[in-house]
């Protein structure tokens, strides 16, 4: 059986397999079957992300990411949703640091159509680009800006985070979503060159999983994607490396309207792909993940200074990754007596690591996050690509799970006491301007 | 314009698709164990992560008078100890089974939702089973919880689409109806409630001859019999009591209510009324009318306000059960939600009123009813490829009094349905004069714009 793996013993591969091909141009491709359930998932990676836009062009990538569905040579306007949901498939797109994917979901009798979609837009979409669909976009990016961040509580505070962990000029010190700015700023030349430097077939890994005839899959991905041409324009990303540690601790405190003050902060920890981001992931999820964890009891259970506490991992390859701290205060609970907490549990869990029922949670946790990430052909597309462009091998993606139950509670230990200190990370305290919840008791009877 | 790089690359016609293969929503077999408990399940082959969903009968309407939220607590309270261990140490047995334990309360009742890997699927359905059936409640734990959902209150209604909802119910019902009023209660109601008041509810109302549980996953070396006998057959409970709920009504005459949030850089749209629900024979011809409408960004409304005028990240129309039963007196919330920059607003409803007026004029096009049945029905493989999927839709066809090939039927009415019945059921669920407009935004910047449009009477509350 294409997936009879169970999740504890034979955890890893789990009996998936992948097979990789590479076209003449230079377009990877990977490929899994599995018969279970009538679905094929196409994936594309662009290993093109917000690293890559230089200074006063942030956010273009992402909005580059919106033209990819303004239509190309043969597909006209939404012609791309149009025909993928007409067919009964399910897509998208989606842009971050180090990357930029489409992924169409299909009954598994479409799969063709939307091979034919992927090659049309990667081949001409300059032939159908213009200045309506730049200008439409725009907007729909600003309100996309507005809606997810500027109005919303804590909503820019992510941006905040990576502005303060990665410096002035380092590649990821700003957020995919980019500045408004530099959105209003972006022209139809701007997007050409952008197109014609990271938009190749030697740039991108395709995937393909599921209800699929291998040799047919390949000669369909051969007849669309073979003739468009590589070529080598593609500027590497500015150098993303940076000491292990921050060196010492930063601090912002914002004023805003919000509804309860919260302690956030930013950790620099291993770049992912290596034993240590995975053991950096345990001991995040053994200090903030979940019910158990030992921030969440002391905080939530214990002290009941907060509301909520927890901790999560932005792993990337291309620079350290990030350990995100967001703790929201309860009722007039003020930050330093949850800073004070926090820093004990960080310098308890240093010096003595995690117990082995810790582990064991932690790693089961783990564990089924991956089997969830695997539950689905679109899933498995995106992982097989993921390993394929940013470790260049997709097999990783087979056996991650095996790598994250094999670290050790030392190397866990190490790594804490190595990255979670005061000297290595940016915190960001938020204290409402308005009174904060516990005063402002008058708002709710007005419901 | 032209291209060095497409000028080179050889074209070929769009493909045609292949012959479909067959695919039917899973048919679940259903026992009834001796203490009466129901239970639905389904082997999904491939499906390594199990999924448990457990269907209690407590609706938010049983809460008794000034305790609203005693339903919410309870159900957070049923994970926070048990006869066999204390909170913390039921969270750290979970955790270790890799599973998530989630239970929230709403109107039809209370639903727990388990999500465990298959091999560890034995223990994790003992710890449901025990908070279910001997939850500890303790004094502390259920004093926690309550200042935990006060504390939660604050960070709700500065969400602008928590906000919005939470307005257009208090606007749409009655105000002694449970449905006019926050579902997880207020700071007033929840500030009453105690181990006492949440012990009362769970006795009144948790008991297997009322319950449901319903479990898909791979089985694979499961014996699901055993496990189920050893765990949630041991929940015991009196004999059901039937529960009649009242009527649903709603006053939908066009008026609009500016939740004012000076300096908001943008306007959070809810656009709601009540309407026809699962029970009720146009559900297919409205769930497709209202996809055509609003379901995606290609419908009617984000083809005006998105992708022609870029107001709007998305605008999406939706029907969504409040309440569904064999007897007919269920209703749906029919809505249209989204957000808008500010500056927009007035324009934005503007179109979205001509979006509407030109639905009523014209109708549907075959062309667009094809489209969304394609996509409706054809979407089915792909949306319950996971176990958690399946789950959830059969426990709400419960929960609704369904039958449990209702999603399987649906697609066979959908497949069934025409251009002028989505066109009328689609019509008839957003009226233009009949609609609730709930704007969240500065009022400042656009109550005029908002006035002028004369979609009904104007207020302003504070936001």
């Amino acid at each position: 059986m294409p997936m009879g793996h169970t999740a504890t013993e034979q955890a890893g591969s789990g009996g998936l397999t992948a097979t990789e091909h590479r076209l003449a141009n230079g377009l990877r491709v990977v490929l899994s079957e599995d018969h279970l359930t009538p679905v094929a998932a196409v994936c594309l990676w662009y290993d093109v992300g917000s690293r890559h836009e230089v200074k006063g062009r942030t956010g273009l990538a992402h909005l580059f990411e919106h033209l990819m569905f303004q239509g190309s040579a043969q597909v006209t306007g939404n012609g791309h949703f149009e025909l993928v949901q007409g067919a009964g498939g399910s897509l998208n797109g989606t842009t971050s640091f180090e990357r930029t994917n489409y992924f169409e979901t299909m009954p598994a009798h479409q799969l063709e159509l939307a091979l034919w979609l992927e090659a049309d837009r990667m081949g001409s979409l300059l032939t159908a680009l213009d200045e309506e669909s730049l200008e439409n976009q725009r907007d729909v990016v600003k309100n996309e800006r507005r809606q997810r961040y500027d109005n919303v509580p804590y909503g820019t505070a992510f941006e905040k985070l990576t502005a303060m962990a990665y410096p002035e000029g380092h590649p990821y010190h700003h957020t995919p979503i980019g500045s408004m700015a530099d959105l209003d700023a972006a022209s139809l030349e701007d997007a050409r060159a952008f197109f014609r430097t990271y938009y190749a077939p030697n740039n991108a890994v395709l995937s393909v999983v599921g209800d699929i005839d291998p040799e047919q899959t390949l000669a369909w991905v051969e007849k669309y994607f073979g003739s468009i041409p590589g070529h080598e324009g593609k500027q590497p990303p500015r150098d993303g490396s940076l000491p292990d540690v921050i060196g010492k601790e930063l601090r912002e405190v914002v004023e805003e309207d919000v509804p309860s003050r919260a302690l956030m902060a930013a950790y620099r920890l291993p770049q992912d792909g290596t034993r240590e981001a995975d053991a950096a992931d345990l001991a995040l999820t053994v200090l903030g993940g979940g019910e158990s964890s030992r921030l969440y009891n002391r905080l939530v259970r214990r002290d009941r200074t907060a509301v909520a506490a927890g901790f999560g991992l932005l792993r990337l390859a291309g620079a350290p990754s990030l350990g995100w701290l967001d703790v929201k205060t309860s009722g007039g609970v003020e930050v330093p007596e949850i800073e004070s907490a926090v820093d004990e549990e960080l310098a308890r869990f240093a010096a003595e690591g995690p117990s082995p029922e810790e582990m064991e949670r932690a790693q089961a946790q783990l564990e089924r996050e991956w089997l969830d990430r695997l539950a689905t052909a679109a899933g498995r597309a995106d992982e097989l690509c993921r390993y394929a462009v940013l470790f260049g091998d997709p097999q990783l993606a087979l056996t991650a799970v095996r790598r994250v139950l094999d670290i050790t509670p030392q190397e866990v230990q190490e790594v804490a006491a190595a990255r979670l200190r005061p000297d290595n990370r940016a915190v960001l305290v938020y204290e409402p301007t308005e009174p904060t919840a516990a005063e402002d008791n008058d708002e709710e009877a007005d419901q | 314009m032209s291209d060095a790089v497409s000028n080179a690359m050889t074209f070929h016609p769009q493909p045609a698709g292949g012959e479909p293969k067959p695919w039917a929503f899973p048919a679940p077999e259903r026992a009834q164990l001796p203490n009466g408990l129901t239970v639905l399940h389904s082997h999904r082959p491939g499906q390594q992560v199990v999924a448990v969903e457990i269907d209690i009968v407590a609706p938010l309407e049983a809460e008794p008078a000034g305790l609203d939220g005693v339903a919410t607590i309870m159900a957070r309270a049923l994970s926070e100890g048990t006869d066999k261990h204390d909170a913390e140490e039921f969270a750290a047995e979970l955790e270790r089974c890799g599973a998530t334990l989630d239970s929230h309360a709403d109107h039809p009742g209370v639903r727990v939702s388990l999500e465990v890997p298959a091999s560890r699927l034995d223990k994790a359905l003992g710890l449901l089973a025990d908070a279910l059936r001997a939850p500890a409640f303790p004094d502390g734990e259920v004093e926690r919880l309550v200042r935990n959902r006060l504390d939660e209150i604050p960070h709700e209604l500065a969400n602008p689409a928590r906000r919005a909802a939470m307005a257009l119910s208090k606007e749409l019902f009655p105000a002694d109806s449970r449905m006019s009023r926050p579902r997880q209660g207020t700071e007033e109601t929840v500030t009453r409630i105690d181990a006492a008041a949440v012990r009362a509810f769970y006795e009144a109302h948790v008991r297997p001859a009322t319950a449901t549980a319903v479990i898909v996953g791979d089985f694979t070396g499961v014996d699901l019999d055993a496990a189920l006998a050893e765990t949630l057959g041991a929940w015991t409970g009196s004999p059901a009591e039937p529960v009649k709920a009242s009527p649903i009504t709603a006053d939908d005459t066009g008026r609009v209510v500016i939740v004012d949030r000076p300096g908001a850089v943008q306007t959070q749209l809810l656009i709601g009324r009540i309407g026809a629900d699962r029970h009720d024979r146009v559900w297919p011809a409205q769930v497709l009318g209202t996809y055509c409408l609003g379901g995606t960004l290609t419908s009617r409304l984000d083809r005006v306000l998105r992708e022609e005028k870029g107001y709007t990240y998305g605008v999406r129309a939706f029907g969504q059960v409040l309440r569904s039963s064999a007897d007919g007196d269920g209703a749906a919330m029919l809505a249209i939600s989204g957000s808008v920059d500010t500056a927009s607003t007035g324009p934005a409803l503007e179109d979205l009123w001509k979006v509407l007026r030109t639905l009523a004029a014209e109708g549907l096009t075959d062309a667009e009813r094809d489209v969304a049945v394609q996509n409706l029905v054809g979407v089915a493989p792909l949306k319950y490829e996971t176990a958690a999927a399946v789950a959830g839709t059969l426990a709400d066809q419960v929960e609704q009094q369904l039958p449990d090939d209702y999603q399987a039927q649906l697609y066979v009415r959908l497949a069934r349905t025409g251009t002028v019945e989505a066109t009328a059921a689609a019509v008839n669920a957003f009226p233009v004069d009949r609609l609730v407009t709930v704007l969240v935004g500065d009022a400042a910047e656009i109550e005029e714009p908002v006035k002028a449009l004369g979609i009904g009477e104007v207020t302003v509350v504070k936001g």
